[in-house]
C-alpha cells in the first residue's frame, strides 16, 4: 500500500463501532486514501484492476459507488476531501513511493511471466497509482451521487481534520493515523473497507470492523499533549520523514517524549537521530497545516439516470447491480428522514 | 469496596434486561446511597435513566463513590442461570478489577467477569416542556404498541383532553389505537396543549417490553415533535425512565 503514514497502532486506544450507530453523522473522508484502497483491493485474482472497454481503470469507481451507497444507506453523510499540492517536505516520500511502484511493476511482470498469480496480485497492488483521469472520474461520480467533495489546498487529511475541528463534520475517516497528528478529534478507520480482508502476502483473512479513535482518549491514555504526540510521530516516522529513527518503535518513542518532554530534549538520548528536514519544520506541517475555510457542504438528491449512464453506458458496469445499489441507498435515505437524536435537546 | 445482595434474582435480571436493550457496556455510578446509570444508546436516539437506592437490597455496602463498567449482556447471561427465588450477590474486587457474581439457591455458583474502563461521559437531561402527561398500564401500553407494529415501523402519538391516540401508517395498512380517558388502559390524562409526535416502534416496543417486567404503570410525557419521556413506576423504590427522540416529518 502506498499509504503508510505514522504507525501509532500500538499506542492508541480504539473502540469498535457499528456503521449503523454512525447514522446521522457527517464523516469527512480522506478521498485519496479511500480511492487508493479501492484501487489496491478491487482486483481480479491475477491482480488486474477492473477496466472499461477502452482500458481505463474503474476499480475505484466500483468501490466509491458500492461502499458510499452503503454508508448513505446507514444514514451516514459523507464528504470526500481530495488532496491538493503536497507539502514541499513530502518530496522525498513521493519519490520513494514512485520507486517502490517502479520496482513492483518489474516484479509484477516477472510473476505474470512465470504464472505465479498470488505474487502477481501482491505486486500489482503495490503498483497502485492514482492517475488524474481516475480522480476526475471519481469527482464526476460523487457529483452525480449528490455528494459534496472538497478540494484541499494541500493534504486532504489535514483539511478533513480542520473541518472536523470547526464542527462541519463529526468524524474524519482515513486509514492513516496522521489525521490524529493533524488534530482530528475523532478518527474513523475501516469505514471505506469492510468485511474480510486478506493480510498482505499471507493466506490469512481477518475481519475488518470500523473503529473509532478519539484524540482526547489517546492523549489521556498516553499522558501527553497534542504537540508531544506529533513529536512521537516524528520519531517513529511520518510522510515527511518516512524512515523515522532506525530501530525506534512507537512505545520507545512515547517513553522518550514523556521522559524528556520534547523531541529536542530527547535527541541527545537517541542514537542515529537523523532527519531529512529540521524536526521543527515537520512539526509545523502538523500544527499549522495549509487548509482552507472556503468550502461548501451540500448533499443533494442523486441523479440516478446520470449515474447509470456514466457507469453502465460509459464504464461498462452492470446496470442491474448499479440500480439495485442505488435503490437500497435511497430506501436508506428515506428511512433516515426526520430521524433526530436526543443531543438536539441537551441545549 | 462495593457489594450488594438481592434475595430474588429476578430483580437484577429484569434491570439488566432493561439496560441491555440500549447499551452494551454499562457504566454504573455507585455511592453509599445506591447505584445509578444514565446512558444513551450508541445512535443517541434513546436514553435510560436508572436509579436504585440501597434500601432495595438485602445487603448493600459501598465505602466510597466509584464507577463500574460492565458488559451488560455478558452479565445478563450469568443472571439468566439463576432461578426466580435464588439470591444473587455482586461484589467488586477492586484489586483485580473483576466483578464476582454469586448465585445461591439449590447449589452455589461463583462467576467472575472483568470490569471495563468506565465511561466518564455525563449524559445531560433533555430540556423539554411537556404538554401531555398520560398514565397508562404497562400492559395496555404494550398491547397498543404491538397493534401498531402490525402495520408500520413508526407511530404517531397524539393526545387531546379526552384521549391518547396511536396512529400508525404503513405503506399499505394503517392502524388507529385509541385509549379513552377513564378506560382501563388509560389511568390519567393531563393535557396542556394538544400534541403529537412520531417515534420508532422498534425502540418503543423494546423499551416497553423490557421495562414492563419491572413495572405495572407507565407515565408518558410528550409535546409536539419533542422527545418522549416514559417513566416506569417501580414496584419497590427506584427509578426507571427512558427518553426517546422523535422522527420529525418534513413535508
Amino acid at each position: 500500500m502506498p499509504f503508510l503514514g505514522v504507525n501509532l497502532r500500538d499506542i492508541v486506544p480504539k473502540a469498535a463501532v457499528k456503521l449503523e450507530d454512525l447514522s446521522g453523522k457527517v464523516v469527512a473522508i480522506d478521498a485519496y486514501n479511500a480511492l487508493y484502497q479501492f484501487l489496491a483491493i478491487i482486483r481480479q485474482p491475477d491482480g488486474t484492476p477492473l477496466k472499461d472497454n477502452t482500458g481505463k481503470v474503474t476499480s475505484h469507481l466500483s468501490g466509491l459507488l458500492y461502499r458510499t451507497s452503503n454508508l448513505i444507506e446507514m444514514g451516514i453523510k459523507p464528504i470526500y476531501v481530495f488532496d491538493g499540492v503536497p507539502p514541499v517536505l513530502k518530496a522525498a516520500e513521493i519519490q520513494r513511493r514512485k520507486e517502490i511502484k517502479v520496482e513492483a511493476t518489474i516484479h509484477y511482470e516477472k510473476a505474470v511471466a512465470r504464472g505465479d498469480m498470488v505474487k502477481a496480485r501482491m505486486f500489482a497492488q503495490a503498483t497502485t497509482s492514482l492517475k488524474d483521469y481516475m480522480k476526475d472520474d471519481a469527482q464526476k461520480l460523487l457529483e452525480l451521487m449528490g455528494l459534496p467533495w472538497i478540494q484541499a489546498p494541500s493534504e486532504g487529511e489535514a483539511q478533513a481534520a480542520h473541518m472536523t475541528r470547526r464542527g462541519n463534520a463529526d468524524y474524519c475517516a482515513s486509514q492513516d493515523y496522521d489525521s490524529l497528528l493533524f488534530g482530528a478529534p475523532l478518527l474513523l478507520r475501516n469505514v471505506t473497507i469492510s468485511g474480510r480482508r486478506k493480510l498482505p502476502s499471507k493466506n490469512v483473512y481477518v475481519d475488518i470492523v470500523p473503529e473509532v479513535i478519539s484524540l482526547d482518549a489517546v492523549l489521556k491514555q498516553c499522558e501527553i499533549t497534542h504537540e508531544q504526540l506529533i513529536d512521537v510521530g516524528i520519531l517513529i516516522g511520518t510522510d515527511f520523514n518516512p524512515d523515522g529513527i532506525k530501530g525506534l518503535g512507537p512505545k520507545t518513542a512515547l517513553k522518550l517524549i514523556k521522559e524528556h518532554g520534547t523531541l529536542e530534549n530527547a535527541l541527545p538520548h537517541i542514537k542515529n537521530a537523523e532527519f531529512p528536514h529540521p524536526p521543527e519544520s515537520i512539526r509545523q506541517v502538523f500544527l499549522r497545516p495549509t487548509v482552507t475555510d472556503n468550502y461548501k457542504i451540500e448533499w443533494k438528491e442523486p441523479n440516478v439516470e446520470g449515474i447509470v449512464d456514466f457507469l453502465c453506458r460509459q464504464k461498462d458496469f452492470s446496470e442491474d447491480r448499479v440500480r439495485k445499489a442505488l435503490e437500497k441507498m435511497q430506501e436508506g435515505t428515506e428511512k433516515q428522514k426526520g430521524k433526530t437524536t436526543l443531543e438536539k435537546w441537551f441545549g | 469496596m462495593f457489594k450488594l445482595k438481592v434475595a430474588d434474582a429476578k430483580l437484577l435480571r429484569d434491570m439488566a434486561t432493561a439496560i441491555s436493550i440500549l447499551v452494551d457496556e454499562a457504566t454504573f455510578k455507585i455511592d453509599p446511597e445506591g447505584l445509578k446509570l444514565r446512558a444513551m444508546d450508541p445512535s443517541r436516539v434513546a436514553m435510560i435513566d436508572f436509579e436504585w437506592p440501597k434500601t432495595i437490597f438485602e445487603e448493600y455496602v459501598c465505602a466510597e463513590p466509584t464507577r463500574m463498567c460492565i458488559n451488560i449482556s455478558e452479565l445478563l447471561k450469568l443472571l439468566k442461570r439463576a432461578s426466580k427465588d435464588e439470591a444473587v450477590e455482586l461484589a467488586l474486587d477492586e484489586k483485580t478489577a473483576r466483578l464476582e457474581i454469586k448465585i445461591t439457591g439449590k447449589y452455589t455458583r461463583n462467576f467472575t467477569m472483568p470490569t471495563l474502563e468506565a465511561s466518564e461521559e455525563e449524559v445531560p437531561t433533555p430540556k423539554i416542556t411537556f404538554n401531555v402527561k398520560a398514565k397508562t398500564t404497562t400492559q395496555g401500553l404494550s398491547q397498543a404498541i404491538e397493534d401498531a407494529q402490525l402495520v408500520s415501523d413508526h407511530v404517531r402519538v397524539e393526545a387531546d383532553a379526552e384521549k391518547l391516540v396511536l396512529n400508525a401508517a404503513g405503506d399499505l395498512m394503517g392502524a388507529m389505537i385509541t385509549l379513552q380517558k377513564g378506560s382501563d388502559a388509560l389511568l390519567d390524562l393531563e393535557v396542556k396543549e394538544n400534541s403529537k409526535a412520531t417515534f420508532s416502534l422498534s425502540y418503543l416496543s423494546e423499551i416497553i417490553k423490557a421495562a414492563s417486567a419491572t413495572s405495572d404503570i407507565a407515565t408518558l410525557e410528550f409535546s409536539s415533535d419533542m422527545p418522549i419521556r416514559i417513566d416506569f413506576q417501580q414496584t419497590k423504590e427506584g427509578k426507571l425512565t427512558f427518553f426517546l427522540a422523535p422522527r420529525i416529518e418534513t413535508e
